[in-house]
Formats: C-alpha cells, sequence, structure tokens
C-alpha cells in the first residue's frame, strides 16, 4: 500500500517533521552522569557537548552514547547554574568526524508563539520525539540564580524523563535552543541558542562563567516621602544592606549595614535583581559608584567591583 | 493596515492548515470504518480494530478479560463474539466476531516508522465514543523485548483507547494502543499484532501448538 507516498498535506507535514529529527538527531546525545535513566545533550562544536547543568550529577566518569550507537568518554569542561548549562569535552578524537556532526544553525530571530516545534532527546540509545508549540515568548529574563536568559521561550509540549539538555527545533530542522525542566518549576523552558553559545564560550575558555561581585546582602525598603524628598530621590525605594561578607568589594569600599542604596552608577536600584543585572562579568575590575542613604543623609561610595566567588555546590 | 502582501501570505498560511485539517478528518474517517467499540454487559471496556473481513477482531489482553464480549460495529450492529485467544504478555486478545463483511485496517509495518512522524489515534477515551487524537512517534520499535519492544508516541491518551488503532498519515495501522506511562501512549507495534494473528490462525488449522 502506497497511500502515503501520494502525499496530501498531512503527509507532507509529517515527512517534513521526521526529517527534522532525523536531521538534528544526529547531533543529540546521551548523556551518563547520574544514576537512573540517562539524559540529553546536543553536539554544539565537534568534540563539544552542551547539556543541563542539572543532570550533570558527577564531575569524573562521565561517558556519552553517540548518535551511531557508540560511546565516548567525556570530561566537564565546566558548568554555569545560573543558566543551567553544561559543556563537555568528549575524549580526544571521539565524534570529531562524521557522527555527532555539529548542530544547524541557530534560527534567526525569535521563535513565534503558535509555532509548530520539536523537542528531541536521546535518554538511551535511540533518539525521541515530542511536538508542540511555542506557548509564549518574552523578552531577556533573569533565572532564580541569577543568570541573564537572552529570551524566554516557554513550550507547550511534553518534556519526558531525560529530554533536559535536548534541542528544541523548528520544522525546518534548525536548533531553536536547549531544552530544560531546571528553570522553572512543572513547565519546560528553552534557554535560546545564543544564549548557549555566549555561555558555552566562557565555558569553554574559562571553565565558569565570571560574575561581578560586591558582597552584599539586600532587601527592598520603602522610603518616607521626607527622605526622599531630602535626599531629591526620583524614586520612594531602595535596598537595605542586610549584609557585607567581610573583606568584600563592599566592605573595602566602606559600604556598613544598614546603608540604603538608592543608585548604582547613576541608575535607580530598587530590587536586588537590578544590582545583580549591572553587575555582569565585564564589570569585574571596575569601580562603581554606590549612592546610598546613611544616616539621613546622601553618601557617594566607590567600590571596585570584584569576581563572585565560584558556586558551592 | 496590514499591507497586501502580507495579507496575502496570511491567507496562504490559513489554507495550509486548512489542507492538514482536511486530511487529518480523512484519517479520522477512515479509522473510524476499521475501529469497533468491546463492551461487557453493555458497559465500554475499549476499542478494537477489525483485522481480517472474516471477523477477526484485534484488542487488548486487559479489554478483553472474560471468555465474550459485546462489539458495537461502526454501523452500529451489535455483535456477541467470543475471546478467541489471548497474549496477557503482549497485550493482545483476539475477538471472533460472526459477520464475514467486515472492512478490514490498512496496515504498515511499525519498524519502518520515523522519531517525529504523525500519528493519529482513535478511540473511546474516558467514553467519549469515536474521539480522534494527534501525536508524533516519540520512539520507534527497534527489539523485541523491554521498552523497545513497544512504539512509544508522544500522543494524549486516556482509558478507553486501549485496543484501539494507532495509524499514520495514511491511515494505516501502525500499532494497538495499549498503555500510558509517563504521559506517553504505548502501542503493540503492528508486526507483532500481525505475528499473533499468524500464530493464532496456523495453530487453528494445523492443529499445532506453538511451545
Amino acid at each position: 500500500m502506497s497511500a502515503s507516498s501520494s502525499g496530501g498535506p498531512l503527509a507532507a507535514l509529517s515527512d517534513d517533521l521526521a526529517a527534522a529529527v532525523d536531521t538534528v538527531g544526529r547531533s543529540v546525545v546521551a548523556i551518563h552522569a547520574r544514576r537512573r535513566i540517562p539524559a540529553s545533550g546536543v553536539v554544539w562544536q565537534p568534540g563539544v557537548i552542551v547539556a543541563a547543568h542539572h543532570t550533570i550529577q558527577r564531575d569524573d566518569d562521565i561517558t556519552v552514547t553517540l548518535h551511531d550507537g557508540s560511546t565516548a568518554s567525556a570530561t566537564l569542561a565546566g558548568r554555569d547554574p545560573s543558566t543551567d548549562l553544561a559543556v563537555l569535552r568528549l575524549a580526544t578524537g571521539a565524534g570529531a568526524s562524521g557522527p555527532g556532526a555539529p548542530a544547524a544553525a541557530a534560527a534567526e530571530g525569535a521563535p513565534r508563539v503558535g509555532q509548530l516545534v520539536l523537542a528531541l532527546g536521546r535518554p538511551g540509545t535511540a533518539v525521541t520525539a515530542s511536538l508542540g508549540i511555542v506557548s509564549a515568548v518574552g523578552g531577556e529574563w533573569r533565572t532564580w540564580q541569577g543568570g541573564t536568559i537572552d529570551r524566554f521561550i516557554r513550550l507547550d509540549l511534553n518534556v519526558y524523563d531525560g529530554f533536559s539538555g535536548g534541542p528544541l527545533v523548528d520544522a525546518g530542522g534548525r536548533v531553536i535552543g536547549i531544552n530544560t525542566s531546571g528553570l522553572a518549576r512543572a513547565t519546560a523552558l528553552t534557554v535560546p541558542a545564543g544564549t548557549v553559545a555566549r555561555v558555552a564560550g566562557q565555558l569553554l575558555a574559562r571553565g565558569h562563567v565570571a560574575r561581578g561581585w560586591l558582597g552584599i546582602a539586600t532587601q527592598p525598603v520603602r522610603l518616607p516621602a521626607a527622605l526622599q524628598r531630602s535626599l531629591g530621590l526620583e524614586a520612594d525605594g531602595g535596598l537595605v544592606v542586610v549584609n557585607v561578607e567581610p573583606d568584600s568589594p563592599a566592605d573595602r569600599g566602606g559600604l556598613l549595614i544598614g546603608d540604603i542604596l538608592v543608585a548604582l552608577d547613576g541608575q535607580a536600584v530598587r530590587d536586588p535583581g537590578d544590582v545583580l543585572a549591572a553587575l555582569g562579568g565585564d564589570r569585574i575590575g571596575k569601580a562603581v559608584t554606590l549612592k546610598v542613604a546613611r544616616g539621613g543623609r546622601a553618601e557617594q561610595v566607590g567600590v571596585t567591583v570584584g569576581e563572585r566567588p565560584r558556586a558551592r555546590r | 493596515m496590514p499591507a497586501a502582501d502580507s495579507l496575502l501570505r496570511g491567507a496562504l498560511r490559513a489554507e495550509s492548515v486548512l489542507g492538514v485539517e482536511t486530511a487529518l478528518g480523512e484519517v479520522a474517517e477512515r479509522l473510524a470504518r476499521v475501529t469497533v467499540q468491546v463492551r461487557f454487559g453493555g458497559r465500554s471496556a475499549g476499542a478494537g480494530v477489525v483485522w481480517l473481513r472474516t471477523g477477526v477482531v484485534v484488542t487488548n489482553a486487559h479489554v478483553a478479560t472474560g471468555p465474550g464480549a459485546e462489539v458495537v460495529l461502526p454501523d452500529g450492529r451489535v455483535l456477541s463474539a467470543r475471546v478467541s485467544a489471548r497474549d496477557p504478555g503482549r497485550d493482545l486478545a483476539l475477538l471472533a466476531v460472526p459477520a464475514e463483511d467486515l472492512e478490514p485496517a490498512l496496515r504498515s509495518d511499525a519498524r519502518g516508522l520515523r522519531a517525529g512522524e504523525l500519528v493519529v489515534a482513535l478511540g473511546h477515551p474516558l467514553g467519549v465514543a469515536y474521539a480522534t487524537a494527534l501525536g508524533v512517534v516519540h520512539r520507534v520499535p527497534t527489539g523485541a523485548r523491554g521498552p523497545a519492544g513497544w512504539l512509544h508516541a508522544d500522543i494524549r491518551l486516556a482509558p478507553g483507547n486501549s485496543g484501539g488503532p494507532l495509524a499514520d498519515t495514511a491511515g494505516r495501522v501502525v500499532g494497538i494502543n495499549a498503555m500510558i506511562v509517563g504521559g506517553l501512549g504505548i502501542a503493540v507495534p503492528s508486526h507483532v499484532v500481525e505475528a499473533f494473528v499468524r500464530a493464532v490462525a496456523d495453530a487453528r488449522h494445523g492443529g499445532a501448538r506453538a511451545a
């Protein structure tokens, strides 16, 4: 019976979806770095694999199953808990040619709400797929661990065990990003390819993603109208400093517990996230000016941004 | 006001969606002609697929638990059926229906599927007769035992889909829906069903029994 080869729009769509899985599936690997079922990863460059940080539960004794069923050992090049990404290097030679070729280039522009997408995984030897749509797209956002994700991509799609670290693929077989269940509760999110490339580059170069650090803990407070007026502030809120790490950049700069931080380099801060956003890796070693309310008066405190100590796991 | 060319593109897109929907409707209709309801004492137990013109209907062993059942044909006829064979390990059972004029299902070997290919399920989920679901092949059956011996589909099924068809975009049955595991639809691959039907027929005609 060759009814399906005669085509029709449903068969054509089906063929396109299966072709997309076949094309990108060659770059999808299984990663054995935890108990129970393996997780997924994507060959990002020859010999380099991107995975979800939360699925890499050990730093040594990591093996990878490639699309042809062969197994290679891999070493952890680095991990960034803030974006839930990790990068592995395959043992010399493994996957360098043919099998596990790089995934197709990232789709340009933002995915559209309603667009058909496939999530691919390899939680074992066989590639697996699920189909859904992009349910929401937003701008840059910050994860609860302070990582910056270039674009918010939420999926209406079933993400099964072992899918984290696998790619989100459009109907043309282009990789939109890496899926993970590690950045939000009870929903699948996609880390866009642009963010993956940026983080993977830093992990390959340094083994970690460097972030700026002041060494303070803060809490939002509302400023009394009188104080707001006397200090000439536009915003009615600031951040009260509740901890200053000994010998941290803030400590050396003279910041005190009880200071109310109202601006950083002239930018008003009202949420701890505003401070995190101003402390990208590019600020390390540079001076910033903190405007604080101290004892009812405005003070300027100069601080040299340090590098955030490596994450304790 | 959108430009004329973007309006045109919108119209073309709508047409392609219409084509997919129409084709999906045709697949559902084709499957409905070969899908039955299996009942016990007037209560729906699941679905079944007409496999042979001579009154052989395939369902799940967990649907056909007794010696007999009622089969409601797509044309509304209600016939009493005998459970002629069961394989609980494969979750398959054959129902012998007193009819010689049934339209049998078109079939295709599940081992020829590709992950990502569209599949359609028909059944009576939660008692809703002849409901259609669309999904994709999650994992192609590659082996004889364990998870690799089943056809996994990313598709929304419910109790009542059991024993019903999972088909490709041409309406050819590639599996018999059997269970839901972790949200995935798990089906008995068509080649396993073919082998089962053949083995039962051979045993009957030759008088031989598989050891």
